[in-house]
């Protein structure tokens, strides 16, 4: 809640002006009423309204250079004949009233020009821009008739006011990575996947990955949801990344790569995980130095070693990576592990230094005689990355030699565990059951549907509401498990039900392996403890969560080891957002954001989608494409890719599905 | 997932203006409507191609639906009630034309456009009398690209261009630069990638992508357009010649320009731009027709091209049968007998693809040929299978081709002369684990793969890799073409490639290496490659020659001076009509004088040979320009395919001929096929060789150099060139200047030549 002069933002009518302050009606809306630590805003115009901060404010050039930036920020539009012209003449007829020349004609046709724009122009866009100039035009209506009657210009006319805006749409502004998802889907509906790759690219490097197995938080923000059901937003990025793959073209990047800059200045990435890869790409791209070290043998951290082949394929992420690599000013260094000394060395050699280690430490299940040393107590990662150095690389040995025909238990509920019990299925384990203390609805949840199916398909056994209380181990050797079964007791009260232990309900199950997979943390014994580098309250690296910077000045962190376990897109989103800071950060030492930055961070703030608006203007009732998957029978015994995407078909009618929500929101400062 | 699938198989039934209508699931509101009659005006749509979606022409209201709903694009749903026309609708029509309308030259005196222009006709349609409001003009200069003149002032940017030149073409050249009212169309690749078909230009609603040829010289009113068949290649695309006489003082008619059905179907750059090859210059030589009657007479061979039609074939037919002569053609007689061994294994008279199943496709191999130069069309089906379906790609040839390589997922190749092995690997690794008699089981096992690889040099690991290449998909289609018709194992090659059609998952596409082989084929039984003894000659080689070149001893019409019908791979007959009138004798005259002609040529339409396909249809009962309102062609007919006995035996893989040294490739482009296009004013070329570094090296050229060989008793003179981007150690060196000879050449197409350099590259 917060106090605005006046407001129309999502239908809300707040006018404060004349009004003493104390009687001001407040906003429900977290609008940027300061743009940046200790820049105020003077108005919020965008998709769904306006807001005026400043008394002051000269609405008629306030509309004008909204509608300019319909003209500017044109990735967006000129591909609709309504938008194109429209929004070229909403923009010269209001800059003909704001220089004094304009007439009450130019008002009725700006008013006629918006309604045709508001109810057929492609996307919403050009189907929102009119909105809040009307209401400017309805509410300010007295700077509109000064400027018209009087024949002179608006106040603020010559003044230099900034005024900075932003294209933004729901589902980019969820995903972590902000990844122009609109554009990305267009390519694919107009069949030009090359660019639907190369806006894919703007923001996500690893478009292979993120098109298999993001949990695509985007899908949740979908206005198509409003309608009738989301866009498969996710599958449809894999259609760029194949293109280019299938057809061996030259890697296409968002904008051509800058030549080596060569001045000295150069980045050391701990890491070439998600975020590392993200760093380096982003940096290679402007032409600064990157070296990473990682210390695996091979690169893209838990993509690589934790991700199934089955669900991300290597021949498919190795795309992704080489497009990283392929960049000259980006080096790889593997087998390189880097200590709290070494991480010393890369401090005074490096002009920053991104810590992008994740996280690689198995968390235990808290049971009694929970010990490393017993002879099948396996840690979750280190299970993975047996079962994936080998399958992928033919490093190590197969752990089939190790799990076939054995009873495997693994105490889970997220996506790793997901990937223990069905590799474990894979590698030929006679049994396999996933314990987990809440219920099927929640592990769909924290997964998602398809991958708790497919591993019910494949015949893992889900044991919910149980938990270890006890390992029982034979001289070192695992023997059994006993186990708690809890039921969930309403809250009397309405709150959260709880977990509560069915006394009695014990049993035991005789197993070979228990595979903890609850979840994992930092290692953070790289961290020199005479930095006293901050933490978090769950020991992850802390920054401010806007630049990525740690407590120690040139020294940053993105991804798992900062946020904790997390997503790919999120440690991708992180990573190209400390990319920037750093870019800038290693010539004049100041950590930075660009206007484009603080604007993403606003409308985060602010939140884009509007799970409640009516959708008009498309037909319901169409439903969302779901790609074909590979049976049982076929999958079971292999490590063939599952999910076999969407047909070219498929794709485009699902591709046409999509609304193109953009939006434009501007701030005046 | 079987959800979704049961709503897609639905039939659905939606009420539009009050009209009920079932329709299957899947069609959009504006297709329904289109079949059945029900008008909805549009800017940007193309029948052809995915919905575009930029005018918002289309609109329509739905009931209880809020808002206007997009017609083009939105899905006819099951009960829906649609309202195509309203005043709110109108109204909000009319304001999109005068957004259209805004700053649009009004220069529509002097726009080639004008009497055709879609804005035009809808600024009238919807009373656009006046411009209420206006937009800061730019400066938007005029660009030329090749063959198009590109005038962004006139474009309404509908990017119907930009859709056919990737969604069709599949060259990926013509892009958006978006930018509000600033945006426009970029040529993205330098002009001579530009594979020049004209697409772009023929789908231009407006006057902005104009032939630069034909700018100002004509409007599109004085034009009488004829409709005819493309007679450059054996695709038989759909075109208009556009006629006029010259001037008041010029009562000669000429081509000003080619059209056609666009909306429907596509040209390449040879059909729309490659038209002027009539012969003009003729008249009625009395004495030398007799001298031809006598040549024909004495003719031990008559040799002609199968640039002819259908009837002219039979003609010749029944000419050799009453002289006793026998009839030559190179170019048909080694397909001919492909066909022949084809049907003796496969069990039909004729393949199973189309070019529209090549379109529908997900999985194409292509064998032996180079598809974007000799079937452009091809190419085109193959590009819309990839962009439509993601269809894989493997092409096979000894030579790549990058300019496809957008296309292709995957290129193999193989030596020059190994195609019979490499047919014989395909046929192993097809037919594995089908159901097939155990006869060519055996045959199959006892296949030296090996060394079959090794002589071929494709790898069985290639070839397994197809496996994961075309693992889960649906729809298979193998395409051959001409380097197997006229290989000394082509009849093997053939009966080989009956067996994959008949037991693989694939269906097969026999690319006829000219216009019309394939009714020459049909028409005609016995048909030589080589001419013996004293010979007449049909637009090929004689000792006395009838030309439509005009450099013969008797003048004869060009194909587009002529009725009569040709057979295309998609295994259509298809009409064509004369584009410009022709003074001179005809063969069906020549015929008559020898007493088996008839009143008109085309009387011989009907007579065409049942037992082979055809139909005993009138020539005048032939739709020449026939589309549905989805775009099905309708033109013509379609022979009849006629089943046979698959008896053959396979014959054992022979040791490969091998071709070291200097290997050219003998091929023309798309857009200058043969001599005909080399008359032609626009897609005349200067015969060059052109071949890689690696190529030059080997042959110790320099790019430049004057060089001189020969193929099969051909000299050519050519300047060498070479193109950094090819590779591999064979020269493509086209035939088109070789006048009637090029018609002669019937050998395999890949030659072994010894190379002379007759002069310097800085000379």
């Amino acid at each position: 809640m917060s106090q605005v002069l006046f407001s129309t933002w999502q239908g809300e009518l707040i006018d404060n002006r004349g009004k003493p302050k104390e009687e001001w009606e407040e906003t429900k809306f977290k609008l940027p009423l300061e743009y940046d630590s200790g820049t105020p805003s003077r108005a919020f115009i965008g998709w769904d309204g306006v807001a005026i901060f400043d008394e002051n404010i000269d609405a008629v050039k306030l509309a004008c250079e909204y509608a300019h930036q319909y003209q500017k920020y044109s990735e967006a539009c000129g591909r609709c004949a309504p938008g194109r012209w429209g929004g070229r003449i909403l923009y010269d007829l209001l800059d003909k009233i704001a220089r004094g020349e304009g007439s009450f004609d130019d008002i009725e046709h700006l008013q006629e020009i918006s309604k045709t724009m508001m109810q057929t122009s492609k996307c919403e866009i050009g189907r929102t821009v009119p909105k809040p100039l009307l209401d400017l035009m309805e509410h300010y209506k007295e700077q509109f008739d000064v400027c018209i009657l009087e024949q002179k210009k608006s106040h603020e006319y010559d003044k230099d006011t900034k005024y900075i805006a932003k294209i933004t749409a729901p589902c980019m502004d969820m995903c972590p990575s902000h990844v122009d998802i609109p554009a990305y889907i267009e390519g694919v509906r107009d069949m030009e996947f090359t660019n639907s790759l190369k806006a894919t690219r703007q923001t996500m490097p690893l478009a292979h990955t993120c098109g298999r197995v993001c949990p695509h938080p985007c899908e949740d923000a979908c206005r198509r949801a409003n309608l009738d059901e989301p866009i498969s937003i996710m599958e449809l990025k894999r259609l760029g990344a194949d293109y280019e793959t299938d057809h061996n073209l030259q890697w296409l990047h968002p904008q051509e790569p800058k030549p080596p800059r060569n001045d000295g200045k150069k980045v050391a990435i701990v890491g070439a995980g998600p975020a590392g890869l993200t760093a380096a790409y982003y940096l290679g791209l402007e032409g600064i130095a990157v070296d990473i070290f990682e210390e695996l043998p091979v690169l893209g951290g838990e993509v690589a070693v934790g991700v199934p082949q089955y669900r991300m394929p290597i021949e498919k992420y190795n795309k992704d990576i080489e497009l990283v690599t392929s960049l000259p000013t980006v080096n790889v260094y593997t087998n390189h592990k880097v200590d709290a000394k070494r991480l010393k060395e890369l401090d005074a050699e490096y002009d920053a230094v991104l810590l992008a280690f994740g996280t690689r430490l198995s968390k235990k299940v808290r049971a009694k005689n929970e010990r490393e040393e017993i002879k099948g107590y396996w840690g979750a990662i280190s299970m993975l990355d047996k079962v994936n150095l080998w399958n992928k690389y033919k490093i190590g040995s197969p752990a089939s030699e190790d799990l076939k025909d054995k009873v495997v238990v693994c105490v889970g509920g997220g996506f790793t565990s997901m990937d223990v019990v069905r590799c474990a299925v894979r590698e030929g384990a006679k049994k396999v059951i996933m314990l987990y203390r809440r219920d099927e609805k929640t592990i769909i949840r924290n997964t998602t549907y398809e991958e708790y199916h497919e591993a019910v398909e494949e015949g893992v056994e889900f044991i919910f509401h149980s938990a270890v209380e006890e390992i029982i181990d034979e001289n070192d050797v695992l023997k059994k498990l006993k186990v708690n079964r809890f039921e969930l007791v309403p809250d009397p009260n309405g709150g959260r039900p709880q977990l509560v232990k069915i006394e009695g309900a014990d049993f035991e199950i005789e197993c070979d392996f228990l595979i903890p997979a609850v979840s994992q943390s930092a290692d953070l014994s790289i961290l020199p403890e005479e930095w006293n580098i901050e933490l978090t309250s769950w020991n992850t690296i802390l920054t401010n969560g806007r630049d990525y910077m740690s407590s120690r000045p040139g020294l940053f962190a993105a991804g798992d080891c900062e946020y904790g376990p997390m997503t790919i897109v999120n440690a991708v989103g992180q990573a190209k957002r400390a990319a920037s800071v750093i870019s800038r950060y290693i010539y004049d030492g100041k950590v930075s954001l660009t206007d484009e930055e603080i604007m993403e961070d606003h409308l985060k703030r602010l939140g884009v989608y509007n799970k409640n608006e009516k959708i008009t203007g498309w037909m319901p009732g169409i439903p969302r494409e779901v790609s074909e998957k590979l049976s049982v029978d076929e999958r079971k015994t292999n490590n063939l890719e599952v999910n076999l995407g969407f047909t070219g078909e498929q794709a485009i009618a699902e591709a046409e599905r999509c609304m193109r929500c953009y939006y434009i929101a501007m701030v005046a400062v | 997932m079987s959800e979704v699938k049961n709503v897609k198989k639905q039939t659905v039934t939606v009420t539009i203006d009050g009209k009920k209508i079932t329709a299957n699931y899947g069609k959009t509101i504006l297709e329904v409507a289109r079949e059945n009659g029900i008008y909805i005006p549009t800017m940007c749509y193309l029948t052809k191609v995915e919905p575009i979606a930029s005018c918002r022409m289309c609109v329509v209201e739905v009931e209880g639906v809020e808002g206007m709903i997009l017609s083009c694009q939105e899905k006819a749903v099951d009960g829906a009630v649609i309202t195509t026309n309203s005043e709110q609708l109108e109204k909000e029509r009319q304001n999109i034309m005068k957004l259209y309308d805004v700053n649009h030259p009004l220069e529509c005196g002097v726009c080639d456009k004008s009497g055709e222009c879609d804005l035009q006709n809808k600024t009238l349609e919807f009373g656009v009398a006046e411009q209420s409001f206006s937009a800061k003009d730019m400066h938007r200069p005029v660009q030329n690209w090749g063959f198009i003149s590109y005038d962004p002032s006139l474009c309404i940017l509908c990017e119907r261009c930009v859709r056919v030149c990737n969604e069709i073409v599949g060259s990926e050249q013509l892009q958006i630069s978006p930018g509000g009212y600033k945006s426009t169309i970029v040529n993205t690749k330098p002009e001579n990638d530009c594979v020049s078909c004209g697409e772009c230009m023929a789908v231009c609603p407006v006057g902005a992508l104009v032939s630069t040829d034909f700018k100002y010289t004509a409007n599109a009113w004085e034009l009488n357009k004829i409709p005819s068949s493309c007679a450059l290649c054996s695709s038989g695309c759909q075109l208009y010649y556009d006629v006029k006489h010259g001037s008041i003082s010029d009562p000669q008619e000429k081509i000003y320009r080619v059209t056609n059905e666009a909306e429907f179907s596509s040209l390449c750059g040879a059909g729309r731009f490659g038209f002027d090859y009539a012969n003009t210059a003729a008249f009625k030589d009395k004495a030398k027709f007799e001298q031809a009657v006598e040549a024909l007479k004495k003719a031990d061979s008559i040799a002609f091209s199968s640039v002819i039609t259908n009837e002219e074939a039979l003609l010749l037919k029944n000419i050799a049968q009453e002289t006793g002569a026998k009839l030559v053609c190179a170019d048909a007689a080694g397909f001919a007998k492909f066909l022949k061994a084809y049907s003796s294994t496969s069990g039909r008279s004729l393949w199973s693809a189309n070019l529209k199943t090549v379109a529908n496709s997900d999985a194409i191999i292509t064998l032996g040929l180079r598809v974007k130069d000799e079937a452009p069309m091809v190419k085109n089906h193959i590009a819309m299978a990839v962009k439509h379906n993601k269809a894989k790609v493997v092409y096979m040839h000894p030579m790549e081709d990058y300019a496809i390589g957008n296309l292709v997922s995957k290129f193999i190749k193989y030596e020059a002369g190994s195609e019979e092995g490499v047919t014989a690997m395909l046929l192993e690794f097809l037919t594995r684990g089908k159901e097939m008699p155990e006869a060519l089981k055996e045959f199959i096992d006892e296949l030296d793969i090996g060394n079959i690889s090794g002589e071929s040099s494709v790898s069985e690991e290639e070839i397994e890799s197809l496996k994961l290449e075309f693992w889960k998909r649906r729809k298979f289609t193998l395409i051959v073409g001409e380097d197997l018709y006229n290989h000394p194992q082509a009849e093997n090659i053939a009966k080989m490639l009956g067996v994959i059609e008949r037991y693989s998952d694939f269906e097969l596409l026999i690319v006829p290496p000219r216009s019309n082989s394939l009714g020459v084929a049909l028409v005609c039984d016995e048909l030589e490659d080589k001419p013996s003894g004293w010979t007449v000659g049909y637009n090929a080689p004689g000792d006395f020659v009838l030309s439509a070149l005009g450099d013969g001893d008797l003048d004869m019409p060009a194909i587009n001076q002529q009725e009569g019908t040709i057979a295309t791979v998609d295994k259509r007959v298809v009409p064509l009509n004369v584009a410009l009138g022709y003074d001179g004798y005809v063969l069906n005259d020549l015929a008559n004088a020898l007493g088996v002609g008839r009143k008109h040529t085309i009387d011989l339409t009907k007579e065409l040979p049942q037992n082979r396909g055809f139909k005993p249809l009138e020539f005048d009962s032939l739709e020449c320009a026939k589309f549905s309102p989805l775009g099905e062609d309708l033109r013509g007919y379609e022979l009849k395919i006629i089943k046979k006995r698959a008896s053959a035996k396979l014959e054992d893989v022979e040791d490969l001929p091998s071709f070291d040294g200097v290997v050219v490739y003998n091929c023309n482009s798309a857009s200058n096929p043969n001599p005909f296009t080399q008359k032609a004013k626009m897609t005349a070329k200067e015969p060059k060789l052109v071949g890689s570094q690696q190529f030059a090296q080997a042959a110790k050229l320099n790019d430049g150099d004057l060089v001189e060989f020969e193929v099969e008793g051909q000299r050519c003179q050519r300047v060498f060139s070479i193109d950094t981007q090819m590779k591999g150690t064979i020269a493509l060196n086209p035939t088109f200047d070789m006048g009637l000879s090029a018609f002669a050449v019937s050998s395999y197409k890949f030659s072994k030549v010894n190379i002379k350099k007759v002069g310097s590259g800085n000379e």
